[in-house]
């Protein structure tokens, strides 16, 4: 019989190895011995972690995250009957992510997104070029904890700015937690407009998500 | 009290540092590239000799006379004429003023050309008014002229170009149709680019300056360096300078492959040499600087990301050093103090051909 | 303006005002790194290579070759006529001066 800590680096490997598969069988393995939240948090999120560190030292690449990220719902998926009705689909935070008005640039972006999804939030990319309202929209819409606010041009960057007004104007901001990213974005800015925090990559993205929402 | 010195934040801010801060700081750096590329950190001399750079007494330093290299442009005029709130300084003037003042204002060892939008794709239905400009500057100046743009791949997807958008296909684990996307990207942008550059060549530009390869992941790497490939089998004597968008190819698609060897997950020293196999003369590597580090932590890492790629080619290195690369502090006005810190540092430290 | 103008004054050649367009074409045409490319215009010169970026020394040398110079000098050659002296004082061939020659043929 294998140790928890044996079984929890099986899970996660499995979630590195990006196998569907692997990590189905690694789950099947595992659900005698442990518990379903000890098999989600302590064995697939930590590979899912590891997988998100390997994507940011161009170890492992997109398709590699997204393949990651499926085969970890599939496991979760297959231990549902297992746990207390609704527990399987608590989230750990709802997040809006976008570029700002006037900004078609889309790349990095969506990399948070995915990375955000694949740490297991539950994201509402809601695409580039976003009119500053419809960030209030969707959040409203999905009862969001957080937005995340993209921007690659200094052109663009005072959108960010404008969101965290409108957030104001209509009584959220106090509710919902506010990340910016982009090249020209900085702490500095983050700070001089208000917002909760800047994460230079989706890996700091996802670290401070966690941060501020859990 | 330990004397500090003056230095700056990754965002430009003045920060104050004494000379232990100062190494801690550059061996975390260049510790940092190591760790990451696989590479040789810098030696102990190399971080004294940095640290002397960064610690020196006046605002601006310069590189020890005869070692001067040459310095490329790359935006075209765009720093001069543009005014669309960005670094342009918006002064109204034709792109021949803005290079000819380059070349006979500012010392400009080479100038290149360069559309408002300043990607390869929005410059075919223009091609004819790039050539025309093109001409004139030919007729009026002495330095190597380049045509320069980006390849941005991003403008082959929805809802600028004709695939679907490989992001929103992998949000939705649709995998191959997001890969199927990003390589008839890279096929259309390879097409493009070239159709573009023999127009050019035919009027008389020195050649062109690929700026940012890379900026929309490996299938803009891979669509580029057949481009390059394709040019230099037609022009054997173009000048092809080949700058890249980041330190890392960005994995996008993940399987791409460019003379064997994958393009996605590769740092400096490793694209130098594709870049040279695809017919380049020129390599322009790049090395992000971090907001949230110092001066001497970017300074020191990349310094030691561009020393290795120094190593691995054979052909010229153009240290990409504009805002927010190359140690340079990311802000539109950087400070002279942290430029000409990290103008010296590439060329003493890293060796590289030009800038 | 600061960064570009701030590279040239740290690290920069300073173009046709000493000899950093001839370097930066040895570079581009020949592929040849920082080192060979002065040692090679510096021996087309006839000049040592620390010369090349010596505004005293390139100044003259320019006029008298007739290559171009930065300042406006009456009767000097300029664009295309300069680069056609460049292409034979270095041994190189330059695009436009291909294209010009074939549109006057």
């Amino acid at each position: 019989m294998a140790n928890k800590e044996e079984l929890f680096k099986e899970l996660s490997d499995a979630i590195i190895s990006c196998k569907k598969d692997n990590v189905l069988a690694a789950v099947e393995k595992a659900k005698d011995e442990l518990d379903p939240s000890e098999i989600i948090e302590n064995g697939l999120a930590v590979g899912m972690n590891q997988v998100g560190i390997l994507f940011e030292r161009g170890k492992l690449f997109l398709p590699h995250v997204m393949m990651a990220a499926d085969a970890m719902n599939a496991g979760v998926e297959s231990l549902k009957e297992l746990m207390p009705e609704g527990e399987g689909d608590s989230k750990m935070g709802i997040i809006v992510n976008g570029t700002v008005e006037g900004d078609v640039h889309d790349i990095g972006k969506s990399i948070v997104s995915t990375m955000l999804q694949s740490a297991g939030f539950e994201v509402y990319d809601i695409g580039r070029d976003v009119p500053i309202r419809n960030f209030i929209e969707k959040a409203k819409e999905v009862g969001a904890n957080m937005i995340g606010l993209s921007a690659l041009m200094t052109t663009t960057l005072p959108g960010q700015k404008e969101v965290i007004e409108l957030l104001k104007e209509e009584g959220m901001r106090d509710s919902i937690k506010v990340m910016i990213g982009g090249a020209p974005a900085t702490t500095a800015w983050a700070e001089k407009i208000g917002a909760d925090c800047y994460a230079e990559n989706a890996s700091e993205a996802v670290a401070k998500a966690k941060e501020l929402l859990l | 009290m330990a004397k500090e010195y003056t230095l700056r934040m990754g965002d430009g801010k003045r920060i104050f540092l004494t000379k232990e801060r100062i190494l801690e700081e550059i061996e975390a750096g260049t510790a940092d590239a190591a760790d990451l590329g696989a590479i040789a950190a810098l030696s102990g001399d190399q971080m004294d000799k940095l640290a002397e750079i960064l610690m020196m007494p006046g605002k601006t330093v310069s590189v020890e006379q005869g070692m001067e290299v040459p310095v490329t442009h790359d935006i075209g005029t765009l720093r001069l004429d543009g005014d669309q709130g960005n670094s342009g300084v918006g002064i109204p003037s034709s792109r021949l003023v803005g290079c000819m003042m380059h070349e006979r204002a500012f010392g400009a060892d080479t100038m290149e050309l360069g559309h408002i939008d300043y990607s390869f794709k929005p410059v075919k239905p223009v091609v004819a008014n790039e050539c025309q400009a093109m001409e004139v500057c030919q007729q009026n100046m002495i330095v190597p002229m380049f045509y320069g743009a980006m390849p941005n791949m991003g403008l082959y997807y929805t809802p600028d170009g004709p695939f679907e958008n490989p992001g929103d296909l992998m949000k939705a684990f649709k995998i191959q149709e997001a890969w199927d996307s990003m390589e008839h990207a890279a096929e259309h942008l390879t097409r493009d680019t070239v159709w573009v550059m023999q127009k050019l060549m035919a009027c008389g530009t020195d050649g062109v300056n690929f700026d940012t390869i890379g900026a929309a992941g490996d299938g803009d790497f891979y669509g580029t360096l057949n481009a390059i490939e394709a040019l230099r089998k037609t022009y054997p004597n173009m000048y092809i300078e080949a700058g890249m968008a980041g330190e890392c190819v960005l994995g996008m698609h993940g399987e791409l492959k460019y003379d064997g060897k994958t393009l996605a997950g590769l740092w400096p020293h490793e694209q130098a040499p594709l870049v040279e196999k695809a017919g380049a003369n020129v390599f322009g590597p790049v090395c992000n600087t971090n907001t949230s580090k110092t001066s001497a932590w970017n300074l020191a890492r990349s310094v030691t990301f561009m020393k290795a790629a120094v190593e691995a080619a054979n052909i010229p290195c153009h240290v990409d050093m504009g805002m927010g690369v190359g140690g340079i502090p990311m802000l539109e006005t950087p400070p002279i103090d942290a430029v000409t810190r990290a103008s010296k540092a590439m060329v003493e430290i890293a060796g590289v051909d030009g800038i | 303006m600061g960064m570009p103008i701030s590279h040239i004054m740290a690290s920069g050649m300073t173009g046709i005002r000493a000899a950093g367009d001839l370097v930066a074409r040895m570079e581009f045409s020949k592929n040849m790194r920082i080192g060979e490319a002065k040692e090679y215009v510096a021996k087309k010169l006839g000049v040592g290579t620390m010369d090349l970026s010596d505004e005293h020394v390139m100044r003259e040398l320019r006029e008298e070759l007739d290559i171009g110079v930065i300042t406006s000098v009456p009767g000097a050659a300029k664009g295309i006529a300069a680069k056609m002296n460049i292409e034979k004082l270095l041994d190189i061939e330059i695009n436009c001066c291909d294209t010009f020659r074939k549109q006057i043929q």
